[in-house]
C-alpha cells in the first residue's frame, strides 16, 4: 500500500477512545503507533481503511504466497514481506478472505488451511485462536486463522512458496433444517 | 435489479456487500429497511458489551453504505398487517409498497422474539434473557432493569451463548464493564446488584452443551467468580461416542474448572446439567432430573426432582420469528427457504440470516449464508426490472424511486443520520473513558433536529 494509504489510516485511526485500546493483533507492527492516535470522529464520517495495512514488495523480492481454492486450483500467486499476516496479504491482493473482527481473534472468518509442513513450522496456536477455530467450517488438522499467521521465508516450500488454501466458500446452509432434537 | 432488504442486521449488510461488489455499476440498487433507527441488528443489540472486537464488522458495513447504490431507511416498519408500528416512533410502510417499487425483496428480519418455556409463566421474577439483553444494549424495546437489587440467586434456563453472556454480565465487576459500550444506567444497576450465585441449568449434559469454547473459557477465567466443580462422571464420554475437537476442548475446560477455587470468591456460578424446570412459584424452582444419552437422543426424566430457592429465573431457550411476519412458517418458527428463495412466495422473494436459518450460528455462519443467498439473487437477475407487483404502466421499476410514504418524511433516518448518532455516542463515551454512551430516541431526535 502506498504512503497515502498509511496516512489515511492514521488520520481516521481508531473509533474507540484511548481509554479503550482494542486488540492490535491485526495491525501490522509499524502501524500500531498510529492506531493509538485517538481522534474524535467528525460528523462527516469516514471509515478507517483498516484492510489496507501492508506494502507490496518489489516484484521478485518478496516471499511468494500461493492462494488456492478448496479444490486446490490456484486463485492468485502474490508476494509479501516478512512479518505480514496472511489476512492483510489477502486483502491487499483482493483475495476473498474475510476478516470480520479485523484480526482480533473474535471470529473465524479468516480460516485458512496450510500445508502440513508449513503448519508444523509455525508456533502452536494459542487458546484464543483455537477457541475460534472450534467454530470454523471445514476445520482440518492444518487449519489456522489467517490473521495470526505471519509470513516468513522459512514457511515457504518450493516454487509455490507458502500455499494457503481457502476452505469451501459455501457451507450447505440451504438445507433448511430441523434443529437438533431438543 | 432493485432490491429491498427488510431488516438491517449483519445478514442484510453481507448480502448487500456481495451483491454490490458483483453487480455491474448501473445494474441495480439495494435499499435496506429497519424498524429500528439504528442499523446492524444484533451486532448493536445482541453482541455482549465485553466483546467489542465482534463489532468490528460494522466497519465493513460502513463501507457498504458508502456505495451510492445503497440506501438505508431506519425507523421504518415494513408490515404486512397489524401492528403497523413495532415502535411508537415508527414510520409504517405496507409490504405492498415494497412490492410495487422493487423487483426483488429479501427478508432478513431475524428471529426477534424469545421462545418461552411452557412450565415457566412470565412474571417480574421470571423473564426471558432477551429482556436482559435489551436492557444492557438499550434496545428500543427495553423494559427496564431486571430486579437485581433483590436477587441473590439467579437461575438461567438454557446454556447457549446468550445465557453465558447474561451470566458474565451478572458475574463481572462493573468496574471492568464500565469502559465498554454499557449504558451508564446499566452500570448503576449492576453496582447495586445483590447477585451472589448464578446457576445455569440445562436439560442435557456437558457433551451436548450449547455454549462455545470461548464463552465458557471467559466464565472460567473470571477473577471475581468461581465455578462449582462438575461431577467427574458427567465428563466421561459414553462408550464409543465420537467426540469432536470443540467438544473435547470444552470438556477439558470443564474438568479443570474455574481459575478461582470454588467458594473463594464473592460470587459463584454453577453449570447444572440434566435439570429441566417443572415449576417456579414463590421463589421455589422445581427442577426435574433428566438423562440423555448424548448426542441427540430424547431427554428422559429420571423421576427425581429437586427444588432450589432462587430469586430470579431467566429463560434462554432460543428465539423465533415474528408470527405476524410474512411467510412465517409456524412449524419452523421462521420462514422456510430453499437456496435462499422463500417457499410459498412469488419469484424474487428471498430470506437470509436467522429469518431463514433459525436462531443459530455466529457471525461466520450468517456471513456465509448471506453470500450464498446473494449468489442465488444474482443468478435470478433476468427479470431484474419487473416490479414484484405491477401497478400497470410500462411494468418496469424506477431505480431512483422510493415508496411515496417515505418521500420527504423526516421520521426516516438514513445512514448519514446513523453516522452522526454513532459519532455522538462515541464522543459522549470518550468524555468518560468508555467505548460509547448510547443515545435514547429523544436524544437522537434532538441531535438530528427532528421532532
Amino acid at each position: 500500500m502506498l504512503r497515502a494509504g498509511l496516512k489515511s489510516l492514521a488520520s481516521t485511526s481508531s473509533r474507540i477512545p484511548q481509554a479503550f485500546p482494542p486488540r492490535l493483533a491485526y495491525q501490522p507492527a509499524r502501524l500500531q503507533q498510529t492506531w493509538r492516535v485517538a481522534q474524535r470522529r467528525s460528523f462527516h464520517w469516514s471509515t478507517p481503511a483498516r484492510h489496507a495495512g501492508i506494502e507490496r514488495p518489489e516484484p521478485g523480492t518478496g516471499i511468494k504466497i500461493t492462494f488456492k481454492d478448496s479444490k486446490g486450483s490456484v486463485i492468485k500467486a502474490v508476494e509479501a514481506n516478512e512479518g505480514d499476516d496472511i489476512l492483510s496479504v489477502a486483502h491487499e491482493y483482493d483475495v476473498d478472505l474475510e476478516g470480520a473482527c479485523e484480526g482480533s481473534i473474535a471470529c473465524s472468518t479468516c480460516h485458512i488451511i496450510l500445508e502440513e509442513d508449513t503448519f508444523d513450522r509455525l508456533e502452536e496456536p494459542g487458546d484464543d485462536e483455537n477457541d475460534m477455530l472450534d467454530m470454523a467450517f471445514g476445520l482440518t488438522d492444518t487449519s489456522r486463522l489467517g490473521c495470526q499467521v505471519k509470513v516468513s521465508a522459512d514457511l515457504a516450500n518450493g516454487s509455490e512458496g507458502i500455499v494457503v488454501r481457502l476452505p469451501s466458500a459455501t457451507r450447505n446452509m440451504f438445507v433448511d433444517g430441523k434443529k437438533a432434537a431438543h | 435489479m432493485k432490491l429491498a432488504i427488510v431488516g438491517g442486521g449483519a445478514s442484510a449488510f453481507y448480502v448487500a456487500s456481495r451483491l454490490l461488489s458483483r453487480l455491474p455499476k448501473e445494474a441495480g440498487v439495494v435499499h435496506v429497511y429497519d424498524r429500528l433507527w439504528a442499523p446492524h441488528g444484533l451486532v448493536r443489540y445482541g453482541v455482549a458489551p465485553d466483546h467489542p472486537e465482534v463489532k468490528n464488522c460494522t466497519h465493513k458495513f460502513d463501507e457498504v453504505a458508502k456505495d451510492p447504490r445503497f440506501r438505508f431507511f431506519g425507523n421504518v416498519n415494513v408490515h404486512d398487517n397489524i401492528p403497523q408500528k413495532a415502535f411508537s416512533q415508527n414510520i409504517p410502510l405496507p409490504l405492498s409498497s415494497i412490492y410495487t417499487h422493487y423487483s426483488h425483496v429479501l427478508f432478513a428480519t431475524g428471529c426477534p422474539l424469545p421462545s418461552f418455556h411452557p412450565s415457566l409463566p412470565q412474571s417480574e421474577s421470571c423473564i426471558p434473557a432477551l429482556n436482559v439483553v435489551h436492557w444492557y444494549t438499550q434496545h428500543p424495546a427495553n423494559q427496564g432493569p431486571p430486579p437485581l437489587e433483590t436477587a441473590k440467586h439467579v437461575t438461567l434456563i438454557g446454556n447457549g451463548n446468550v445465557a453465558l453472556d447474561v451470566a458474565r454480565m451478572l458475574l463481572t465487576s462493573p468496574d471492568v464493564l464500565r469502559k465498554y459500550d454499557v449504558p451508564s444506567t446499566v452500570i448503576d444497576t449492576l453496582e447495586r446488584s445483590a447477585v451472589q450465585h448464578v446457576s445455569i441449568a440445562a436439560r442435557r449434559g456437558p457433551f451436548d452443551a450449547a455454549f462455545t469454547t470461548k464463552e465458557i473459557r471467559e466464565l472460567i477465567k473470571l477473577p471475581n467468580a468461581s465455578m462449582k466443580p462438575i461431577p467427574e462422571d458427567w465428563l466421561v464420554p459414553a462408550p464409543g461416542a465420537k467426540i469432536d475437537r470443540a467438544k473435547g476442548r470444552i470438556i477439558d475446560l470443564l474438568r479443570k474448572g474455574s481459575e478461582q477455587r470454588y467458594g473463594s470468591t464473592a460470587k459463584t456460578w454453577s453449570l447444572d446439567f440434566f435439570r429441566s424446570p417443572v415449576s417456579f412459584e414463590g421463589g421455589k424452582l422445581t427442577l426435574a432430573h433428566t438423562t440423555a444419552i448424548s448426542p441427540s437422543t430424547r431427554v428422559v426424566p429420571t423421576g427425581e426432582t429437586s427444588t432450589v430457592d432462587t430469586d430470579l429465573v431467566v429463560t434462554s431457550i432460543g428465539f423465533k420469528g415474528d408470527p405476524t411476519s410474512p411467510f412465517y412458517d409456524p412449524e419452523l418458527g421462521h420462514m422456510r427457504t430453499q437456496a435462499g428463495r422463500v417457499q410459498g412466495a412469488m419469484e424474487n422473494v428471498y430470506g437470509s440470516g436467522w429469518a431463514a436459518m433459525g436462531p443459530k450460528g455466529v457471525i461466520v455462519a450468517t456471513m456465509m449464508d448471506a453470500y450464498a443467498v446473494a449468489e442465488t439473487i444474482l443468478g435470478d437477475r433476468e427479470k431484474s426490472l419487473t416490479p414484484l407487483k405491477s401497478l400497470g404502466g410500462d411494468g418496469t421499476v424506477d431505480l431512483g424511486s422510493v415508496p411515496g410514504e417515505l418521500v420527504g418524511n423526516t421520521g426516516v433516518l438514513d445512514y448519514d443520520d446513523w453516522k452522526k448518532i454513532d459519532a455522538a455516542e462515541i464522543s459522549r463515551g470518550e468524555l468518560v473513558g468508555k467505548e460509547r454512551e448510547r443515545l435514547t430516541w429523544g436524544e437522537v431526535q434532538a441531535l438530528l433536529g427532528r421532532h
